[in-house]
């Protein structure tokens, strides 16, 4: 095994490529096959895997930094709203209002003229490289302040918390030009594929996949280089680090940076596929939800980050159409029931049987 | 159509000044055309029934003001019902004869619209401008305030010579000087008159004197406009120290909702996602001791609240001390997961109450004794939020008291400051770990009991608090209790000075955004906490 | 991981596999139970559950039995796009009740125009749609708003401050009121529009400046479209300061029974609210839906609203248009369903019209003491929903009519085009 690619993260490429390849097949199987999945699994799916992207992003600056953001769903909503806007300059003139030159939203409230800020996400290289770069911009300049100013702990959480309920307050205003509560929908095709269509589906949970994968090894690749192992070190001991002579804010900022933009990814393969990105999405709670996800699949282990997620949201989904009255009843039990039982989360646990069962002393990767 | 049958009536009323013989119909025949025909046909009987200066009259008509005249289905009779819903009781309307329980259903409620209200009230001033009772007699000077009728104006006169109240003459001035303008009466009469209106609250001005700004005669329109100008510098000037009484007001919510996170998270370190949901419990314990009372002793409806408040703290105590027992206490030294946990427990709260209460709003009601406002100069000052200061600020300086005089309060300190010393000084800490988060969380419970009376009282109502609680506690300087009283009360007085030219919603972003940067400014916040316990 | 998928996938055919033995039919309810609109919208849930019920009992729909499918879209948007998929496809249903805000509706519409299913959608809401696969049972600006002011203007006033929260309905609403104002003579400084946050809760400013706005010897009066959560701390507001409905009345789009349920609505007396049902209505139709509630949900002190009539009425409407059609098929219920009438609550028969919107009465009401309203005005006859308003100058020329030959939502009749091709097909 090499450095980069360990026993787990093999196990969990391995399985992701199996899902990515047998998906496609198992959903264009006719719908009496036993192992058929039907076609609208498939961009729940592909939002699973966004949100384990996300995840991951979290725990590359959570688990391996110690930068808990609590703030996280800023920059996956900021991805997914670069995204919405060319989605809807895609519309064109086939909106209900048929204006070639607005979306209609803006048609909607009465405005005359594209703001400044929608030009240029005509083009989709634009609005993908925005997707990334916002993001990435805006926690580029709200880390080079907080963390040369040594916020950190619980106050950098309530300044990242502060910060994602500033930008909900501003896209709900109708003011701002991003469609306020609805927020942009009614998307039809991207880059001239028909969003609806089964192969644009599948091509979108197949690209998810890759990025999903693409995260892992890159977060996986920061974590075990030099800078990896300084990061560890301030998450640990940011004094005596800073003391050894380490620049702690110049590899706070780089990983902060380069997480948001794994968000902002994440939330831009996210809006094709469930159709609709609204302020909603920087609710607190949504980011407080992330760091479930991570924590509950274990901290510092990237993939479990992603299981964590993955379970999170299945079970969440599973349960709120069998279950509509009680889902919250299990779901805050669940939660409360691996704080105390599964400290390391699903991936310690697993990790804990494995080595119980060599006899082997077990080993806490993960420090709280 | 609100202000024709309305100008008729007054025409009516007026009539009735001066000795008519057209009230041929005595006020049984009228009163028992009340609950027929139209709004409009009901007005009309109104007037009538004024007219005929039946002494009975009053009272009918003030009855059907409050909406407690009704029909009886059986026999037609026209009753004023009192008594509680469950069992109404009923006097005869016109005999004065008690008619004891009617039972529910047994009774049909004579409607009253908003202009048939103002009918009403209308026709009442006129009768009760002399009216033995100080209350009534105001309100009759306030409607011919409202409502100036040149007829009206010798019938003043004659008040305000006999009034001996101060502040009903005062009224009855006012409504003198504003019948006189809208009388034929001279310049100079006129310009005087304009002088006594000048010296009343800004609106009064405003909304009296506005229709005479274009008045025919200059002299006239020059002393209108200039009593409204002063009026508006006055409003202005006003309108600040009004700013920084809504400004304290919020902030006084901001520092009752965060006080309690200020013990459990500023002082414990546990990042405790359930604190709104404990607010909301404190509010569905004022609910329900609400509910008992008016089911078991309606008259003791005034006590409720002093009555919620040890109950929300105690009840809400409890469940703090539970959850410390059963969760926090495991994980001590590991906050984040603390968050993680008691994010579950707020799930699982909020479903619970949504269980039992339902999803619905549910209606807690504010004691009479806090309901009204006050005029102070120019601003007007409302009871309810007079207390929540007034609490808010009994809750902190309480809380302060006890952390720092009694001997529950230095234990605490002294586990949070250095745990093992503590223990080994015989403290027992696992007791104290309970007792200061069971304070928090009362602390919270109180805050409900506030919250109910501004706030829903839902499921939901804590998610609304939960994040400005926090941004107070951290802007203030976590673990230092002045802090949050300090960042509660800059923040509510910023917010409230912003609103008015940023708007509600920039006005919130601004201050976020200012938060953050101060934050970066000064990390640890306001008042920072100094020597070894700032490095956790 | 992949494990969980395939069970899923595999509950889910077994879930189609196994309706052949009774065959009922299957009705889904898309309500939120959870987060903030549960508060809304968990009633919408009862009073589906409690006609499915009756409709049962009197022998279901073509000799089927009815069967609801609950879900909890938790008031997340992209949940309800979701589950509405996982209802159509997953659980087969010939129809949803569903949604509440207009971004939840947003979210599904185009789930539904893809599957080809039916949406039943039962709150008032700002018109400037209509789609082919929704059926519009709450009212558009032209069944509540216009009215009102009418009424207002009837009463002599002249100064309009329109309060609201900022999302899309009141930004319609309020915009057309403002042409309309405007068209009946009211001068622009007279009107004053105000948006504030969902879950406004500190009104203090914004009542004092109503105050102020009222105080100028001219009769105001206050058109609310404040959103459900903020009502509550706003109508205490207003009630502290003193402001009473004889002065500045408030009259309101979006507070009924169910909102006044959580205040003390003594100091409120007077106060208006335009709806197209109100529970006070003394018909024997609304007697003995209230009577049917209360029995359901075994509390007699529930509310009804308008939604709960407008799902009343929706759920009687595709009854009828199955029944006509002789098929649950979508295609077929959609062309059934212009044209059906049934009666509703408030003593009318309200109508399918072809552009997926109904008739309904337009009732105005005064809040009396005991949380009820008394009507106090209503139009003379029923009022079909204008779905594309014509105080909107983009929306001017459009038309609806979902009936052969035209078969289009947005047709431009100035250009005597179907507005968006794909929509129209």
């Amino acid at each position: 095994m090499s450095k980069l690619i360990d026993l787990r993260m093999g196990l969990f490429l391995a399985a992701l490529f199996i899902v990515t390849v047998l998906v496609p097949i198992a959903s264009t199987l006719d719908e009496g096959s036993a192992v058929a999945i039907p076609s609208y699994l498939i961009p729940l799916m592909g939002k699973y895997l966004c949100y384990a992207i996300l995840a991951v992003a979290l725990d590359l600056c959570w688990g391996y930094a110690g930068i808990l953001s609590l703030g996280h769903g800023a920059f996956f909503a900021l991805g997914g709203y670069a995204i919405g806007m060319h989605l809807m300059r895609e519309i064109g003139a086939r909106g209900v209002y048929a204006n070639p030159d607005l979306p209609d939203f803006m048609v909607f409230l009465g405005w005359d003229e594209l703001p400044w800020f929608w030009y240029g996400f005509d083009w989709f290289p634009f609005a993908a490289v925005m997707a990334l770069l916002v993001p990435g911009a805006l926690a580029f300049v709200f880390g080079w302040f907080a963390f040369r100013s040594r916020v950190s702990g619980v106050y950098l959480s309530i300044i990242t918390q502060a910060l994602t309920f500033a930008l909900l307050l501003a896209f709900f205003r109708n003011e701002m030009g991003f469609g306020g509560n609805n927020g942009l929908t009614d998307f039809r095709d991207v880059l001239g594929f028909s969003l609806s269509a089964p192969s644009t589906r599948i091509a979108l949970f197949v690209l998810t996949a890759l990025a999903l994968a693409a995260c892992l090894v890159i977060a996986k690749a920061i974590t075990v280089s030099k800078a990896g192992k300084v990061l560890v070190a301030v998450r640990d001991a940011e004094s005596r680090t800073r003391f050894m002579g380490y620049r702690v804010e110049n590899y706070s900022v780089f990983v902060f940076t380069v997480s948001a933009m794994m968000a902002g990814l994440a939330g831009a393969l996210y809006v094709p596929q469930v159709g609709i990105i609204n302020p909603g999405e920087f609710a607190p709670a949504n980011s407080i939800e992330i760091v479930v996800w991570v924590a509950l699949g274990g901290r510092g282990t990237l993939v479990g980050a992603a299981i964590g997620a993955l379970v999170v949201v299945a079970v969440e989904s599973w349960l709120t159409a069998n279950f509509p009255d009680l889902w919250l009843f299990a779901l805050g039990a669940l939660f409360i029931v691996v704080v105390l039982w599964m400290p390391n989360g699903i991936l310690g646990l697993v990790e804990k049987l494995r080595f119980r069962r060599a006899k082997a002393p077990a080993k806490t990767e993960a420090p709280a | 159509m609100l202000l024709r049958p309305y100008l008729r009536l007054l025409a009516l009323c007026l009539a009735m000044l001066t000795p008519l013989a057209a009230s041929a119909q005595t006020l049984d025949e009228l009163v028992a055309r009340l609950p027929d025909g139209s709004y409009d046909d009901r007005a009309a009987v109104v007037a009538e029934i004024a007219a005929t200066g039946d002494p009975r009259a009053l009272a009918v008509l003030e009855a059907l003001l409050e909406g407690e005249l009704e029909q009886r289905n059986s026999d037609g009779r026209i009753v004023i019902v009192g008594g509680t819903r469950r069992a109404p009781t009923g006097t005869d309307a016109l005999t004065g004869e008690e008619l004891g329980e009617l039972g529910r259903r047994a009774t049909e409620r004579i409607r009253v619209n908003n202009s048939l209200r103002r009918t009403i009230r209308t026709a009442m001033g006129v009768m009760t401008l002399r009216d033995p009772d100080p209350a009534r007699r105001l309100a009759a000077a306030e409607a011919a305030l409202r409502s100036p009728a040149v007829e009206q104006l010798d019938a003043l006169d004659a008040a305000m010579q006999a009034e001996e109240l101060d502040y009903i003459r005062e009224a009855q001035t006012l409504a003198h000087a504003a019948t006189i303008l809208a009388s034929d009466a001279d310049t100079e009469t006129k310009i005087e008159a304009v002088g006594v209106i000048a010296g009343a609250p800004a609106l009064t001005v405003q909304s009296t004197l506005n229709a005479y700004r274009a008045a025919e005669d200059p002299a006239l329109a020059e002393a209108v406009a200039d009593a409204i100008d002063a009026a508006e510098r006055r409003q202005a000037l006003w309108g600040q120290a009004q700013n920084l009484w809504f400004g304290l007001s919020l902030g006084s919510v901001l520092l009752l909702a965060a006080i309690g996170l200020a013990i459990t998270f500023g002082v414990m370190g546990v990042i405790n996602l359930a604190h709104g949901e404990l607010v909301m419990l404190g509010a569905y314990t004022t609910f329900v001791v609400q509910e008992t009372i008016r089911t078991h002793a309606p008259e003791y409806f005034g006590w409720s609240l002093a009555i919620a408040v040890p109950l929300a703290f105690l009840f809400v105590g409890a469940v703090g001390v539970a959850i410390e027992r059963g969760i926090v206490r495991h994980l001590y030294g590991r906050p984040l997961e603390t968050l993680l946990a008691t994010w579950g427990v707020s799930l699982i709260l909020q479903q619970a109450v949504r269980s039992v209460f339902g999803p619905t709003n549910r209606e807690v009601g504010t004691p009479d004794w806090m309901s009204g406002a006050f005029q102070l100069g120019e601003m007007t000052v409302t009871w309810p939020r007079v207390a929540i200061v007034v609490f808010s600020l009994t809750v902190f300086f309480g809380l302060l008291l006890t952390m720092r005089y009694s001997a529950m309060g230095l234990q605490m300190r002294a586990v949070t400051q250095n745990r093992a010393m503590a223990a080994n000084l015989g403290i027992r800490t696992g007791r104290v770990d309970a007792l200061t988060f069971g304070l928090g969380a009362g602390i919270a419970g109180l805050a409900g009991v506030a919250l109910s009376q501004i706030d829903n009282v839902s499921p939901n109502l804590g998610q609304g608090y939960i994040i400005d609680s926090f941004l107070v506690v951290v802007f203030g300087g976590v673990g230092n209790l002045w802090g949050t009283l300090a960042a509660a009360m800059s923040l509510g007085v910023a917010n409230k000075f912003l609103e008015p030219w940023a708007g509600a919603v920039l006005g919130k972003i601004l201050i976020l955004i200012f938060i953050i940067l101060f934050i970066q400014k000064r990390p640890r916040g306001l008042f920072p906490q100094r020597g070894r316990a700032a490095e956790g | 991981m992949k494990k969980l998928l395939l069970t899923t996938a595999l509950c889910a055919g077994v879930a189609t596999g196994a309706v052949a033995q009774e065959d009922p039919i299957r009705v889904g309810i898309l309500h939120s139970l959870s987060g903030t609109m549960a508060i809304s919208e968990t009633t919408l849930r009862d009073v589906m559950l409690m006609l499915i019920e009756q409709q049962n009992e009197e022998g279901g729909v073509l000799g089927r039995p009815l069967e609801a499918v609950v879900v909890d879209p938790a008031s997340d948007w992209p949940r309800f796009a979701e589950l509405a998929r996982e209802l159509i496809e997953g659980e087969g249903v010939a129809a949803v009740f569903g949604c509440w805000t207009s971004v939840s509706r947003k979210s599904v519409l185009p789930v539904f125009e893809e599957l080809n299913s039916i949406l039943f959608y039962p709150v008032q809401y700002e018109g400037q749609e209509s789609q082919r696969n929704v059926f519009y049972t709450g009212a558009a600006p032209n069944q509540q708003a216009i009215p009102a002011v009418d009424y207002l203007l009837e009463n002599g006033v002249e100064r309009f401050y329109l309060a609201g929260t900022d999302y899309v309905y009141p930004r319609t609403t309020n915009q057309i009121l403002e042409a309309y104002l405007m068209a009946q003579g009211v001068a622009a400084e007279d009107i004053i529009i105000n948006y504030t946050p969902f879950g406004h809760s500190d009104w203090q400013t914004i009542v004092s400046e109503i105050r102020d706005f009222g105080s100028t010897g001219r009769p105001a009066a206050v058109v609310s479209t404040i959103n459900g959560d903020a009502n509550v701390p706003f109508y205490n507001e207003l009630a502290a300061q003193g402001i009473s409905a004889e002065d500045i009345p408030v009259i309101a789009f979006s507070v009924g029974e169910e909102e006044l349920a959580g205040i003390d609505t003594g100091p409120l007396v007077g106060h208006l609210a335009a709806w197209n049902y109100f529970m006070s209505v003394d018909t024997d139709e609304n007697l003995d839906f209230i009577d049917a509630w209360h029995a359901y949900i075994g509390d007699d002190s529930r509310v009804t609203n308008d939604p709960m009539e407008a799902h009343y009425i929706g759920f009687n409407m595709w009854v009828e248009a199955v029944e006509a059609a002789g098929t649950t098929d979508a295609d077929a219920v959609i062309d059934a369903m212009i044209g059906v009438a049934v009666p509703n609550l408030t003593g009318g028969i309200s109508s399918m019209g072809a552009n997926h919107h109904i008739t309904k009465p337009v009732l105005i009401g005064e809040i009396q003491d005991d949380g009820q309203f008394d009507v106090v005005w209503e139009t003379p006859g029923l009022v079909l929903g204008d779905e594309w308003s014509d105080f909107v100058e983009d929306s001017a020329p459009l038309i609806a009519d979902w009936r052969a030959p035209l078969s289009c939502g947005n047709f431009n009749t100035e250009t005597g085009t179907c507005g968006g091709s794909e929509m129209a097909q």
